[in-house]
């Protein structure tokens, strides 16, 4: 509990996936696996969002856009990966349209294996964000004061 | 006079939709005078994959062509298969297959449910809505071993038996659950006021206008026409059972609510009597033998077959060419590319405020719909959505 300390805004960004990904992250909101217990909050927009689930392969469409939201959120973000479609490309990487994986779009910070992943498993995985945005945050700062005393 | 209109996207990443589409709206103070779709945004070439892959291999990717309607999908696919090699599957297997088809349309329904209330800005009747969804999806675990993507489906047979006692029991205590709260529900559908006041005579389509547009499922049935596959063509165990056709007249967001909900109950009177007559002997093994993964079937001299299956959204439908067990072409037509259609038209001169009640009453699923091929003087082309765009738009 100690590592508590922030509640971060959680956004879903749908790079064509089959939507199974996307139920699965939606049922992290809802009465059985609300993950406002750890303080996270489900957020449409980017702009208010810590944490990026990027769910599905990124497709050619969605390669611009994906980018674009990515530089849109605010500083010390953490992009989590759901799904076998986000972390190789699952078996869509064969698709003419997908022609990347998603980390070679944007810097993934964690995966998450699973064709649908089960939501505890999501649970863990924004556990382990939590953390990882601390020490984001503590970088961030020391660097800050660096460059002030320079 | 100055031409006062302001253009606004609305979407792909936009509070009130779930998945990616964008719609251009052209604006006049506060009501819509046009309104532009964008689609792309899902689209991976799903068709194109499928041609010259095995049957086996093909199963598994219709399985994951859609994560709502996923078994939709992959009967449609075993349809079209069993429909060509002319086998006739297991009636047990076709029970189960009922079953799982069915609750698969509460599940739907329930998830719809719940995010039309997330647009109308009503969040309690959203999280209700998904307590009742959670009883489904742990049905789903205790057959198929699966919450979401549920591989049950195998050519003539399914994955694995159910047991009247185990898991029928347990089916049976979840759907009491969901119906003893379900008149709460209707209730609230019909009477409160923050639903009836954002839904009731918001994106009307008449009957005509539905018939134009070639509607299907729920939103087909909640303009008056009876149009529904399970009653027209009845597959696996759907002439066995009893249920009602549910329609509405007026043909507005509200009576789409409707629909659906009353759908809920009829799909769970259809797996009541599905598990009281369920066959006791056990669903016959599925076999490695032979090229198409199960027991040697004779090669037939018709290559063409279809696949017809009531989605939860409507009529999904696949037509396919196959070779000595080789998929050489395939043509996949979801609900919603059918029902999508008619937003353009829909969105003429009403609020901006009611685009996402609007949408949202469409039940829109993407990733079902999204694929493009064209063909041109006899000549196949594959495009991308941009070079689509510049060539043709
Ligand atoms: S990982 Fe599986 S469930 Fe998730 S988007 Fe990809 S295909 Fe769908």
């Amino acid at each position: 509990m100690n590592m508590i300390r922030k509640s971060p805004w959680v956004s879903i960004f749908n790079a064509s996936s089959c939507n199974g990904c996307d139920i699965e992250v939606l049922t992290l909101v809802t009465p059985k696996y609300d993950i406002e217990r750890f303080g996270a909050q489900w957020k449409m927009s980017p702009r208010h969002a810590d944490i990026l689930i990027v769910t599905g392969c990124t497709n050619e469409t969605t390669k611009k856009r994906l980018k674009t939201v990515y530089d849109q959120m605010a500083h010390d973000k953490v992009v989590m990966a759901i799904g076998t479609c986000g972390n190789s490309g699952n078996f869509w990487r064969f698709c003419y349209n997908v022609k990347q994986r998603t980390d070679s779009v944007v810097p993934i910070d964690i995966y998450v294996p699973g064709c649908p992943p089960r939501p505890e498993t999501i649970i863990d995985a924004v556990v382990k964000a939590l953390a990882l945005l601390k020490e984001k945050k503590n970088e961030t700062k020391k660097n800050n004061k660096k460059a002030t005393k320079k | 006079m100055h031409d006062h209109t302001h253009t606004i996207p609305v979407g792909p990443q936009s509070p009130t939709m779930k998945e990616p589409m964008c719609i251009r709206v052209n604006l006049e103070g506060n009501y819509i005078k046009k309104a532009h779709v964008r689609m792309g945004y899902l689209h991976k070439g799903i068709e194109n994959m499928l041609e010259g892959k095995s049957l086996i291999k093909c199963l598994y990717i219709t399985e994951h062509i859609c994560g709502i309607c996923s078994y939709a999908h992959s009967a449609c696919f075993t349809q079209a298969v069993e429909r060509l090699y002319k086998i006739d599957a297991h009636k047990k297997a076709k029970y189960i297959r009922t079953i799982v088809a069915e609750l698969e349309r509460i599940h739907s329904h329930l998830l719809w449910f719940g995010f039309a209330m997330h647009e109308i800005g009503y969040d309690t009747m959203f999280q209700y809505g998904m307590r009742e969804r959670e009883y489904v999806l742990e049905c789903f675990e205790k057959i198929t071993g699966n919450r979401v993507i549920h591989a049950i489906n195998k050519f003539g047979t399914v994955r694995y038996d159910f047991d009247k006692e185990k898991e029928g029991k347990f089916i049976l205590d979840k759907l009491a659950k969901i119906e003893k709260i379900y008149p709460f529900y209707e209730k609230m559908a019909r009477k409160n006021s923050v639903i009836t006041s954002r839904m009731k005579e918001v994106g009307t389509i008449s009957k005509s206008m539905a018939i134009k547009h070639c509607m299907v499922g729920p939103m087909a049935r909640a303009s008056g026409i009876k149009r529904d596959i399970r009653k027209d063509h009845p597959y696996e165990a759907y002439s066995e059972v009893d249920f009602e056709l549910i329609t509405e007249t007026a043909g507005d967001s509200w009576a789409r609510t409707m629909v659906r909900l009353r759908e809920i109950v009829e799909s769970i009177k259809i797996i009541k009597q599905l598990i009281k007559n369920m066959p006791e002997e056990p669903v016959p093994k599925f076999t490695k033998a032979g090229p198409l993964f199960m027991a040697n079937v004779p090669e037939p001299k018709k290559t063409l077959t279809y696949g017809q299956v009531e989605a939860p959204r409507g009529e999904d439908f696949h037509f396919y060419k196959i070779e000595k067990g080789i998929v050489k072409k395939a043509r996949i037509r979801t609900p919603t590319f059918q029902n999508i259609q008619v937003i353009e038209t829909l969105l003429k001169g009403v609020e901006i405020g009611d685009i996402p009640v609007i949408i949202s009453s469409f039940d829109p699923c993407f990733s079902c719909m999204e694929r493009m091929i064209v063909v041109k003087d006899g000549k196949k082309e594959v495009l991308k959505e941009d070079e689509f765009r510049s060539k043709y738009c």
